[in-house]
C-alpha cells in the first residue's frame, strides 16, 4: 500500500506526515509521533485508554483511521499542561487521588477536558456521561469523579 | 514551615504527577534505537502431544530474525512460584489453549505476527478435563505427580460433637466463576542488553525480584547477569505476579544480543495469562437457639486449570479463613486444587477469600433467618475479639477491628432509611464481613530495604516493592519521612531494580504496607540513628538529646536547629563514612501443621463489613446497587486519601464479582465479552476508615488492597436475597439468572 501524506495540528504545533493510509490514530500517535501518553489497552474501542481530543471532540484512537485527521485538530495529554503549568483536571486529579496505576489517567483526563470545555460546571450525572465510555480498574471511579467535580466548580482544581 | 508527607496526612502520590502528565513509562512506551519483535505462538489445543515442531518455513518469511522453540532453553525449563510445573515453552505436551509453544522474533510486530502462522506444530490429542471433580477421577494424569495440586485440612474441637450440640445447622453448596483480571495495561516488556552486559528485563510486573530468579534459571546463568527493572506498571491484582513476557524476552537477547520488545494484545493477556480460582464449597453451620455458632464443615474444590501457580495459596488461604471473622469451636475444612485442562488459575486480589467470603457470609444471613435475629446481631454475638482463637488455633491479640467495623455499619443503617419496594420495584439491604491475614500463609515473607543519606546530604530510599497502582511508594515515602523527620520531597525513591534494590517479595496479599513498610521504618531508623551518632560527635551533645525535625538536626532541650543533614553529610564524606541503613521484616508466623493446620497462619489481620442497598426490577432483572457503606479497620491509615482509593476500587471489583464478571474459557476472548463495571455500575460509596492499631504494624498500620474488595459481593448478594426473597448460590448474579429466579420465585437459584 502507498503511503499518503497528511497534515494536521497536533497539540498546537502543525504536522506534516507520510503514513501507511491503513492505520489508526492511535498508532499514528504512539509509533510515529512518539506520543506514548496515549495507552493502547484493547485496540478494540472497549476500555476508552487511547481517547483523545478531534477538533475539540473525544474519540478512542485506537478506532479513528490515521487519513481522517486530515486538516483536523488533535490533542492528546502531552499537550494539556506541563509541571508547573498543570490543566485544572490534571491538578484535581492529583489532588483528589483519582490516580492509581495510571494507565487510564491520560484518557480519563482528557474525556472529563472535553465536559469541562462545553460545560464547565457539570452535573455528577454529566460528569459520569461524559467517562462512561473510559474504563478504570483501580480506583472505582469515586476519587476520578470528585476531581472532575472540583475542577469544574474550582476552577483550579484544587481541595 | 513543617514539611509535607507525615505518616496520617493524605498527600498527593509521588508517582501521580508523571501519570497526569503522560509520561510515566509503561513497558510498552519504551522506546529503543533497533528494536526487534516478539510474538507467541500458543496452543490451539486443551490437551496435547506435541509430535513435532516446524519451523523451517516460519524462519524463512520476511523480517524474521529468529525463532525460539524449548530446544533453545539453556536452563531448567520449569517455572512457577510456588510449586514449578510450567514450562516456559513447551516441551512435550500441552496443557490448555494458550500455552506458549514457540517465539517469533522479526523486525517488525507484523512480520513476527505473520511468520507465527507458519510455524506447523503437530499435535497428538489427550482427553481433556474440564472439571475438577472429574479430573480427581480421571486416570489421565494433567501432570505426572497427579492431577491433585494440594490439599489443606484445618481440624479443630470436634466437628461431630459441635453439631450435636446445634440446634440448627444449615447445609449448602455455593459455587463462584473463573474470573479475568482485566488490569487496563496489558502485559508487556523490553529487554536489552545494559551497560554492564547484564541481560535486562524492563517489565510490566507485581514480582520483579522473582521475575530474576526464574530468568536466571530458564538460562542457567550467574544471577549478576541478570537484572529485572519494574516498570511502571498498569495494574495487576494478582495475574502479574506470574512470569508473562519475562522468560521469552530474556531468551530472545541470551541469543540475539539485540533489544526485544513484548507486548500482548488484550485478546492474549485474556489468553495466556492467570484467573481467579472458581471454587465449589460446601458448607454445613451449626448453631445454637441462642445464635452462637458452635460448628462448621467446609468442603472446597478448586479448579487450578493447567497450572499450580498460586493455586496452592489460594487453597490454604480459602480454608483458613473458611470460618470468616468469627470464631468456631468446632471446625473442620478440607480445601482441594484440581488440575484441569483450562486456563491456570494463580493470585487475584483476595486469593480465594473472596470467594469464601460469599459462602460464610450467605451462611450467617441464612442461619439469622432461620433463628429471626438481625444481621448485625449475629455477627456481632460471634464476631473475633481479642482472645479469640481462631480455627488454626491462634489466639488474637490486638488490632481485631471487627466489631467495630460492624458497629460502625450498624449506626449507618439505622441513620439511613432503607430503600422502599414500589411496584415494579424490589429493594433489599445485606451486609457482610470479612478478616483477611496479612501476608503470606504460614511462611516466611520477608522485605528488605535500605536508607541511604549520601554525601551531598540526599535521602534515598531503596526497596523491591513493586507499585502496580496501590500506592506502596507513596506510602513507604511518609513511613520514611516520618521515621526520619525529613519530608516526603526530600526523599529519592529507587524501587523495582534488581541491580540495585533489595527484595521486598511480591505485590501481593495485602502486604507491602505491612512488611516493607516495617523494613522501611527499620532502615530509616537506624540511619537516623547513625546520623544523630555523627552529629553527636562534633556537636558534643548526647544522642538522646538530639532529633531530626523538618529535616534539620534539632535539640530536645530546646528545639534550636544545631545543624544539618548536609553538614552531617559532608563530615562523613571527609572521614570516610558511609550513611546507610537496611531493615528487614519478616512477620511472626508458624508453619501450619500438615494434617490439622493448626499454627499461626499471619501475624495480624485486616477486618471490613460492608452494607449495600439494592434495587431490583423484577421484569428485567436488573440490579441497581445503590449505596455501599464500607467500615475498614487498617490498624493506622497512613494515607486515608489512598485508603479510601483502595475502599472504593475494592467496591467497584466487588460489584463486578457479584453481578457481572464470568471468564469463560473458548468464548471469552476480548473485553467485550468481558464486562467490568464501568462509572455508571459504582454507587454512593461511604468509605469508613477504622483504626484499631496493630503493634507489629509500622506505626500500627496493617493492608487494604484485598480487603477492600471481600466483603462487597457477599452484601449484594445478601441485599438482593432479601430483595427477591430467595437464596443465591452461584456467583455471578447475572441478568438473566436473576431473572430465571424472579420467574421461579424462592429457593436456591444459580
Amino acid at each position: 500500500m502507498k503511503n499518503i501524506k497528511i497534515s494536521f495540528v497536533i497539540n498546537g504545533k502543525k504536522e506534516e506526515r507520510e503514513i501507511p493510509p491503513n492505520i489508526s490514530l492511535l498508532k499514528l500517535l504512539r509509533d510515529h509521533l512518539g506520543l506514548t501518553g496515549t495507552k493502547n489497552g484493547c485496540e478494540a474501542g472497549e476500555c476508552g485508554a487511547c481517547t483523545v481530543l478531534l477538533d475539540g471532540r473525544p474519540v478512542y484512537a485506537c478506532l479513528v483511521l490515521a487519513p481522517k485527521v486530515d486538516g483536523k485538530e488533535i490533542i492528546t495529554i502531552e499537550g494539556i499542561g506541563e509541571e508547573g503549568k498543570l490543566h485544572a483536571v490534571q491538578k484535581a486529579f492529583l489532588a483528589h487521588g483519582a490516580v492509581q496505576c495510571g494507565f487510564c489517567t491520560p484518557g480519563m483526563i482528557l474525556a472529563a477536558k472535553a465536559l469541562l470545555d462545553e460545560r464547565p460546571n457539570p452535573s455528577r450525572k454529566e460528569i459520569e456521561d461524559a467517562i462512561s465510555g473510559n474504563l478504570c480498574r483501580c480506583t472505582g471511579y469515586l476519587q476520578i469523579v470528585k476531581a472532575i467535580e472540583a475542577s469544574g466548580k474550582g476552577g483550579k482544581g484544587e481541595v | 514551615m513543617p514539611l509535607k508527607g507525615k505518616v496520617g496526612e493524605s498527600i498527593p502520590r509521588v508517582d501521580a504527577m508523571d501519570k497526569v502528565l503522560g509520561k510515566a513509562l509503561f513497558a510498552a512506551d519504551f522506546r529503543m534505537e533497533g528494536l526487534f519483535h516478539m510474538k507467541v505462538l500458543r496452543s490451539d489445543r486443551p490437551h496435547a502431544r506435541i509430535r513435532k515442531i516446524n519451523t523451517e518455513r516460519a524462519a524463512r518469511m520476511e523480517g524474521v530474525v529468529r525463532i525460539f522453540t524449548y530446544k533453545d532453553i539453556p536452563g531448567k525449563n520449569l517455572i512457577g512460584i510456588i510449586n514449578k510445573d510450567q514450562t516456559v515453552l513447551a516441551e512435550e505436551r500441552v496443557r490448555f489453549v494458550g500455552d506458549a509453544v514457540a517465539l517469533v522474533v522479526a523486525h517488525s510486530e507484523r512480520e513476527a505476527e505473520r511468520a507465527l502462522g507458519k510455524i506447523q506444530v503437530e499435535y497428538e490429542d489427550l482427553h481433556p478435563i474440564f472439571d475438577p471433580e472429574k479430573s480427581l477421577d480421571s486416570t489421565t494424569l494433567i501432570h505426572e505427580k497427579g492431577n491433585l495440586l494440594y490439599q489443606r485440612d484445618i481440624v479443630r474441637g470436634d466437628v461431630e460433637k459441635g453439631f450435636s450440640d446445634a440446634d440448627l445447622s444449615i447445609e449448602t453448596i455455593y459455587s463462584t466463576s473463573m474470573l479475568e483480571h482485566t488490569y487496563l495495561e496489558p502485559d508487556a516488556g523490553v529487554a536489552w542488553i545494559d551497560e554492564k552486559g547484564r541481560i535486562t528485563v524492563y517489565a510490566s510486573t507485581q514480582n520483579p525480584h522473582y521475575d530474576h530468579r526464574e530468568i536466571v534459571t530458564s538460562l542457567g546463568i550467574d544471577p549478576s547477569k541478570v537484572r529485572v527493572i519494574q516498570a511502571t506498571t498498569g495494574g495487576g491484582f494478582g495475574s502479574k505476579l506470574d512470569i508473562t513476557v519475562q522468560c521469552f524476552l530474556a531468551l530472545a537477547v541470551y541469543y540475539l544480543r539485540r533489544p526485544i520488545r513484548l507486548v500482548y494484545t488484550r485478546e492474549e493477556a485474556y489468553l495466556a495469562t492467570a484467573k481467579r480460582h472458581p471454587l465449589i464449597m460446601k458448607y454445613k453451620t451449626g448453631v445454637r437457639q441462642d445464635g452462637k455458632i458452635v460448628a462448621m464443615y467446609v468442603d472446597i474444590l478448586g479448579d487450578t486449570g493447567a497450572y499450580g501457580s498460586y493455586g496452592i495459596a489460594v487453597a490454604g488461604r480459602a480454608a483458613v479463613h473458611a470460618t470468616g471473622p468469627y470464631h468456631v469451636p468446632h471446625v473442620k475444612v478440607r480445601a482441594r486444587m484440581a488440575y484441569t485442562n483450562r486456563p491456570f488459575c494463580g493470585a487475584m486480589r483476595g486469593f480465594g477469600v473472596p470467594q469464601v467470603a460469599f459462602a460464610h457470609e450467605s451462611q450467617m444471613d441464612l442461619v439469622a433467618e432461620e433463628l429471626g435475629m438481625d444481621p448485625f446481631d449475629i455477627r456481632l454475638l460471634n464476631a473475633f475479639e481479642p482472645g479469640s482463637e481462631t480455627a488454626t488455633g491462634q489466639i488474637l491479640k490486638d488490632s481485631v477491628g471487627i466489631k467495630d467495623c460492624l458497629q460502625r455499619v450498624q449506626e449507618h443503617s439505622k441513620k439511613i432509611k432503607e430503600e422502599k419496594a414500589s411496584p415494579g420495584r424490589l429493594s433489599g439491604r445485606g451486609i457482610a464481613a470479612m478478616w483477611y491475614g496479612i501476608g503470606n500463609t504460614g511462611m516466611k515473607n520477608p522485605a528488605s530495604a535500605r536508607a541511604e543519606l549520601n554525601h551531598q546530604g540526599m535521602f534515598a530510599l531503596f526497596t523491591g516493592a513493586a507499585e502496580i497502582g496501590q500506592g506502596s511508594d507513596t506510602v513507604l515515602c511518609q513511613i520514611a519521612a516520618s521515621e526520619m523527620g525529613i519530608g516526603v520531597e526530600d526523599i529519592r525513591l529507587i524501587r523495582g531494580d534488581t541491580a540495585i534494590t533489595p527484595d521486598a517479595g511480591a505485590t501481593s496479599a495485602s502486604r507491602q504496607t505491612y512488611i516493607s513498610g516495617n523494613a522501611v521504618r527499620k532502615a530509616a531508623a537506624r540511619l537516623r540513628v547513625m546520623v544523630l551518632e555523627n552529629a553527636s560527635e562534633f556537636l558534643h551533645v548526647p544522642v538522646k538529646e538530639l532529633s531530626i525535625e523538618d529535616a534539620l538536626i534539632k535539640s530536645i532541650r530546646d528545639g534550636k536547629t544545631l545543624t544539618t543533614l548536609e553538614e552531617v553529610a559532608a563530615r562523613c564524606k571527609h572521614e570516610g563514612k558511609k550513611l546507610i541503613g537496611e531493615g528487614f521484616f519478616d512477620p511472626p508466623t508458624s508453619t501450619l501443621n500438615p494434617e490439622t493446620g493448626q499454627g499461626i497462619p499471619y501475624a495480624t489481620y485486616a477486618f471490613a463489613c460492608h452494607m449495600v442497598d439494592v434495587r431490583v426490577d423484577p421484569t428485567t432483572g436488573e440490579v441497581d446497587v445503590l449505596r455501599v457503606v464500607a467500615a475498614h479497620d487498617v490498624g493506622k491509615a497512613i494515607n486515608p486519601t489512598n485508603v479510601v482509593g483502595q475502599i472504593a476500587s475494592g467496591v467497584a471489583m466487588g460489584i463486578g464479582q457479584a453481578l457481572m464478571e464470568e471468564f469463560a474459557p473458548g468464548q471469552t476472548g476480548s473485553m467485550r465479552e468481558y464486562m467490568i463495571p464501568t462509572v455508571k455500575d459504582v454507587p454512593v460509596i461511604i468509605p469508613i476508615i477504622v483504626e484499631s492499631p496493630e503493634h507489629t504494624g509500622p506505626f500500627g498500620a496493617k493492608g487494604v488492597g484485598e480487603p477492600a474488595l471481600i466483603p462487597t459481593a457477599p452484601a449484594i448478594i445478601n441485599a438482593m436475597n432479601r430483595a427477591l426473597g430467595v437464596k443465591i448460590v452461584n456467583l455471578p448474579a447475572k441478568l438473566e439468572r436473576v431473572m430465571k429466579m424472579v420467574l421461579k420465585g424462592s429457593g436456591a437459584v444459580g
